[in-house]
């Protein structure tokens, strides 16, 4: 028998157990509060390599360990930063970039033209699977780099090696010239190229020609203002420290602490109480007591989020563009950012975000104007479905505002619609994928450089990447290439601009709304900004004392 | 389908108790005449009657408490106070909180009772034997049910709720009952076979055996009923369990769909606004509480009669 | 007793492989497409589609993949997330601080559960059994995902008593709030069940036998109705363990714990098949251990019950 009292085995056993929940505790860190530091929060980045990095928290995380050829400003347009110059060829087929002198890497190796084209070719390789791999596809060789299965995705087969490793477009003429060879001529590609995929990698990154080292990702060295303190503390922190002597602009912190976080509302009751100092996107659900908690703390500023939903064009009771346009006029958008978002966001009637240049106001004109009369009169007249439906992705913070535009236009239309939520956007593009009545499906688009191509080419061209309703328009998708084409900005503009009014007429999506970054800030910090791509100005903010 | 429900679940607590009635029915006073006599004296027996009396009615026939539509939502409403018709306000979506947790009622009971009977009924099989067999048979049962638990509610509830309502149109309300049954019966098993365990070595079973009761009748009228008082406790609380658990599956989207109402569905979207509106997240935890309760106290006040220990 | 031990063992070793089996099949039957659950909304390029889905033996079967895992399972290597971590050293950060906060909530929900079912018993239908009674059944009706963001609201944030996340490196303060929401889930249940138990064993003959002989009522409840009650209680706390470490998912989110329940979530949600099953096997073992020591442990608390 195990012992003569139970009891006494009881008692121990909760003595151990406790001290096991004990254990390991009490080292936490103090030492960080009196220095200069800053602490953000972000969730859990999924890869700190910038050729794979597309999701704003390992952008953010990125920011602030590298320094890139190009940033914006406030109007929106490249500016060199860690580039000297940037120019096309008469055709804008040839780019030259020439880098600054004097950077170095973290590690003492100097920035030169080759640890660009190193860092670009492991991006672009297919079989590196890197996530931002499409940037690349504008570089003159981008396709010999990627292999074909020779029977299908599902098929045994393993496919064959690509036929090249490096980009015919890229060379390093010198220690501080580099030369990209563009596919096809593209006069705004300088935009491009502020994108986090387009950092350098130092030697020491690789191991051997075209091979990461191991571990180099939780140590990652860059060229930026901060260097790594320590590794990557999955899901705990990111630890950053000033750089010594840095040749750039330098910022006014000596550090600062990614704070991981799983949940927007976890992270908010950090910022409430005083443990966190930036959070960069307040949740829905905290919006309405952020101003009581933060006074005028909370703020506002503009970003490239544009909401929308789109028609798949495999159901056919979508098809007679007045279905379309009628769905658009049922719904208030303004009574939606107004008490959905408590103005956190703007009602969007145009197909891009004003944040790109060449945004006109309103391209969608009526179409996009709350008419419920109008509305129901198109509704019967093109014998609009009974019933309708919006689905959603159940792990983003949707459901409240489909729900609402549900009601919105059951109320203008008469007719019953539901908002139905898929656990994930994937389950939501495979039953597209498979053609089933998916009904309106929530979609949502965050630009990657800020030109109006970003949005009208991978949303809305045939083969654009996230056109998963199916739209497709020769005249549109033509538009769209000229633009690319064409010999400045300004003309370029102008074609996209033309390309736009297709949209409008043909409304293969319902514009939305615009977001905006509402972000907010604890009393350590000040001079505190977020940018359109989310990210807070780490060479502005301040600690108060 | 859903009065179908209602009738099995008003039912669900006498069957339980119907085992020993039938047994002892050819005596004058039989063990179900001795219960009645107690629980008509009950408070609590009658209370409990009412309430969960009420609550089912609710159920079968919402229409008889409230004449508001409770799809009938406008976002300029939100959150607005109680006024005419809808006497607990509005919530976030501007839907009548009161109209809407009435109509919750019906996926609510619906879900908790028969996902608590699949669990119960499973969880007699397995418990049962196991405890009473002993042996391989116990091992196999008990690792079984090992597998069971170690695989994590989520994971399975997920892939359980994708897989179960493939037909678009189909309001997920049957594979959430059958999720939370699958998944929710180990621990009823496990209290059970151990009940089981406990009772298999008293002195009535060693004579029952003796007198050439045979398995399924040692069994089912002897340890079943003398084992059932802490397995009725755990199956009332399973089902208040469940009702909640159903939010839950809501809340990660393999739950009830669309436009269904529940108030699972109403009280974690009220959680998120308590701070501005608490409501839309009151009401229907005050009517969830009370249904857990009555519920509860039924199944106590039931054993109490039925449990010749506790006379 | 020796021979029964052993015997479970080798059952454990069978259990273990039927779990991680049930466990991969049910994630292959939950996959549809990792590569883009992985990307979220992003797209993917068709050429990063055909790079990982060789890596991670995408397109191969169902028994392939198994076989692959169960390969490198058994050389000890638990492989590589999607996101290309070892698995190894997640489980390394994760596990310890789920088992301090699930061990810290048994203890929590043990303590309160156990004295005032004891005392509700003793005093049925008594103010305080009334009371305990109303008070478990509103923990009870609220689901998690309600409880655990008002404990953190309100103790949390507006009366500062506690602090309102935990991180990932957690003092045993920081994590008292989480662990008691999470003791709140399966709280309810012991109490009851203790309630009941102690109740029926009151009336039992063997306390009518104790009290003839003259024994004083403290030592009849404190140790032969006790010692008996506890027997049905025990066998829950088991298996609250096991649903404690699993099924910390909400609160582990709310209170920002990165343990085994968060990164099953994430492993579930971006359909990472051998980040689940790393973990599930994990819990299938902890499940297992506690499992036997709960059977060994019904012996030493019921003279009645013999293992051969």
């Amino acid at each position: 028998m195990l012992g003569k009292s139970p009891w006494k085995m009881a008692v121990g056993a909760t003595a151990i157990a406790l001290l096991a929940a004990g254990c390991g505790s009490g080292d936490s860190e103090e030492s960080t509060a009196t220095s200069n530091t800053v602490s953000i929060g972000i969730a859990e980045p999924q890869h700190l390599i910038p050729t794979n990095t597309t999701e704003s928290n390992g952008a953010e995380v990125l920011a602030s360990l590298f320094y890139p050829l190009v940033d914006f400003n406030e109007q929106n347009e490249p500016v060199e930063v860690a580039a000297e110059s940037i120019t096309p060829d008469k055709t804008n087929t040839t780019w030259t970039v020439k880098l600054k002198p004097g950077f170095t890497f973290h590690n003492g190796e100097p920035v030169i033209a080759q640890n660009y084209v190193d860092a670009w070719n492991y991006g672009a390789y297919g079989p590196n699977g890197q996530g931002g791999s499409y940037f690349f596809s504008s570089i003159a060789g981008y396709a010999d780099l990627q292999s074909k299965d020779p029977d299908g995705e599902e098929g045994p087969q393993k496919a064959p090696d690509p036929k090249a490793k490096k980009l015919t477009g890229l060379k390093a003429v010198d220690d501080s010239t580099i030369e990209i060879k563009l596919a096809a001529p593209f006069a705004s590609f300088k935009s491009v190229l502020g994108y986090t995929v387009f950092y350098p990698l130092p030697k020491a990154a690789f191991s051997a020609d075209g091979v990461l080292a191991e571990g180099f990702e939780d140590a990652i060295i860059g060229n930026g203002p901060f260097k790594m303190k320590g590794t990557w503390q999955h899901d705990a922190q990111i630890q950053v420290e000033k750089v010594a002597d840095f040749k750039g602009q330098v910022p006014k912190i000596d550090g600062i602490t990614w704070k991981i976080y799983q949940e927007d509302s976890a992270q908010y009751a950090d910022l409430v109480a005083g443990n966190l100092d930036v959070q960069t996107q307040i949740p829905i659900e905290s919006l309405a007591s952020a101003s009581a908690d933060l006074g005028d703390r909370f703020q506002k500023s503009p970003n490239s989020t544009f909401q929308f939903v789109g028609f798949p064009t495999f159901q056919k009771e979508f098809s007679d563009v007045r279905v379309r346009q009628a769905i658009s006029m049922a719904i208030n958008r303004q009574e939606i950012t107004d008490q959905v978002f408590l103005g956190s966001q703007t009602p969007a009637t145009s197909f891009v975000s004003p944040v790109v240049a060449g945004y006109r106001e309103n391209t969608c004109g009526d179409n996009c104007k709350y008419d419920p009369a109008k509305a129901k009169e198109l509704y019967t007249a093109a014998k609009g479905p009974a019933e309708l439906k919006i689905t959603y992705n159940a792990d983003g913070p949707h459901k409240a505002w489909v729900d609402a535009t549900c009601n919105q236009i059951k109320a203008a239309l008469g007719v019953n619609c539901t908002g139905v939520g898929e656990p994930k956007f994937a389950d939501l593009l495979t039953k597209v994928e498979k053609k089933e009545p998916v009904g309106l499906i929530r979609l949502g688009w965050i630009m990657d450089y800020p030109l109006m191509e970003n949005y009208l080419g991978p949303l809305y061209s045939t083969e654009g990447s996230s056109n998963y309703y199916g739209y497709s328009n020769a005249d549109f998708d033509r538009l769209v290439e000229e633009g690319r084409s064409a010999a400045t900005p300004e003309e370029a503009i102008a074609k996209w601009q033309q390309a736009e009014d297709i949209l409008a007429k043909e409304m293969p999506v319902i514009p939305l709304r615009n977001a905006q970054n509402v972000f907010g800030y604890s009393e350590n910090v000040t001079n505190v900004s977020v940018d359109l791509f989310q990210k807070v100005n780490l060479y502005e903010i301040e600690r108060t004392s | 389908m859903s009065d179908m429900n209602s009738v099995t679940a008003a039912e669900a607590p006498e069957k339980l108790s119907a085992q020993p009635r039938r047994g002892k029915s050819d005596k004058n006073r039989s063990l179900a005449g001795d219960a009645w006599n107690d629980l008509r004296k009950s408070k609590i027996f009658w209370f409990a009657v009412v309430l969960v009396a009420a609550v089912l009615l609710m159920a079968a026939w919402p229409s008889l408490f409230t004449s508001a539509d409770p799809n009938e939502c406008a976002l300029n409403r939100k959150h607005a106070g109680p006024s005419g018709g809808a006497i607990f306000g509005y919530d976030f979506q501007g839907c009548d909180v009161y109209a809407r947790t009435i109509y919750g009622a019906r996926n609510s009971i619906i879900v908790g009772i028969a996902s608590t009977a699949l669990a119960g009924i499973i969880g007699i099989i397995f418990g049962l034997s196991s405890g009473y067999f002993g042996g391989a048979v116990d091992a196999v049962l008990s690792r079984i049910i090992d597998i069971m638990l170690s695989i994590p509610f989520l994971l399975a509830g997920i892939v359980l709720s994708r897989r179960l309502s493939s037909d678009p149109n189909d309001n997920g309300l049957l594979a959430v009952i059958l999720t939370l049954g699958l998944l929710t019966w180990t621990s009823s098993a496990r209290v059970m076979r151990s009940a089981v365990i406990a009772s298999k070595s008293q002195d009535y079973v060693a004579a029952g055996r003796m007198l050439g009761a045979g398995p399924g009748r040692l069994m089912f009228r002897h340890i079943l009923p003398n084992s059932i008082a802490s397995f009725i406790v755990v199956l009332t609380i399973l089902l208040g369990v469940n009702i909640g658990v159903e939010a839950t599956l809501s809340f990660l989207g393999v739950g009830l769909k669309g436009d269904a109402i529940s108030w699972g569905i109403a009280i974690s979207e009220g959680t998120g606004f308590a701070r501005v509106a608490s409501g839309p997240l009151v009401w229907p935890a005050v009517f969830l509480g009370l249904t857990v309760l009555a519920f509860i106290m039924l199944g106590d006040a039931i054993r109490d009669a039925f449990d010749p220990k506790l006379r | 007793m020796f021979r029964y031990i052993v015997r479970r063992l080798l059952q454990m070793v069978l259990t273990f492989f039927g779990a991680t089996f049930v466990v991969f099949a049910l994630v292959f039957a939950n996959q549809d497409d990792p590569l883009q659950a992985l990307a979220g909304e992003r797209p993917i390029t068709e050429s990063q589609r055909l790079a990982l889905t060789e890596r991670y033996h995408l397109d191969e079967g169902f028994f392939t993949q198994y076989g692959y895992y169960m390969k490198g399972l058994l050389t000890g290597d638990f492989g590589e997330s999607l996101t290309q971590r070892k698995i190894a050293d997640l489980l390394a950060d994760a596990w310890p601080t789920t088992a301090r906060l699930a061990l810290l909530a048994l203890v929590i929900a043990a303590v309160i559960a156990i004295s005032a079912g004891v005392f509700s018993a003793l005093r049925r239908g008594g103010v305080f059994d009334n009371v305990t009674l109303v008070a478990t059944l509103i923990i009870l009706a609220m689901p998690i995902v309600v409880i655990a963001p008002l404990a953190q609201l309100v103790f949390g944030i507006q009366l500062g008593w506690f602090p309102p996340t935990s991180g990932a490196d957690p003092s045993l303060w920081a994590l008292f709030l989480p662990a008691l929401v999470l003791a709140s889930s399966v709280l309810a249940t012991q109490l009851r069940v203790t309630r009941t138990s102690v109740a029926e064993n009151l009336r039992s003959d063997y306390v009518r036998t104790a009290r003839a002989k003259g024994l004083s009522y403290r030592r009849v409840v404190s140790v032969h109705v006790l010692r008996n009650s506890l027997i049905p209680v025990i066998t829950l706390i088991g298996v609250d363990l096991g649903q404690l470490m699993a099924g910390a998912i909400v609160t582990e989110g709310v209170f920002n714990i990165p343990g085994v329940g968060f990164n099953l979530v994430r492993a579930i949600r971006t359909e990472d098949g051998p980040l689940v099953v790393g973990f599930v096997s994990v819990l299938v073992i902890v499940f297992l251990v506690v499992n036997l020591l709960v059977d060994l442990l019904y012996a030493a608390l019921d003279p009645r019950i013999r293992y051969e």
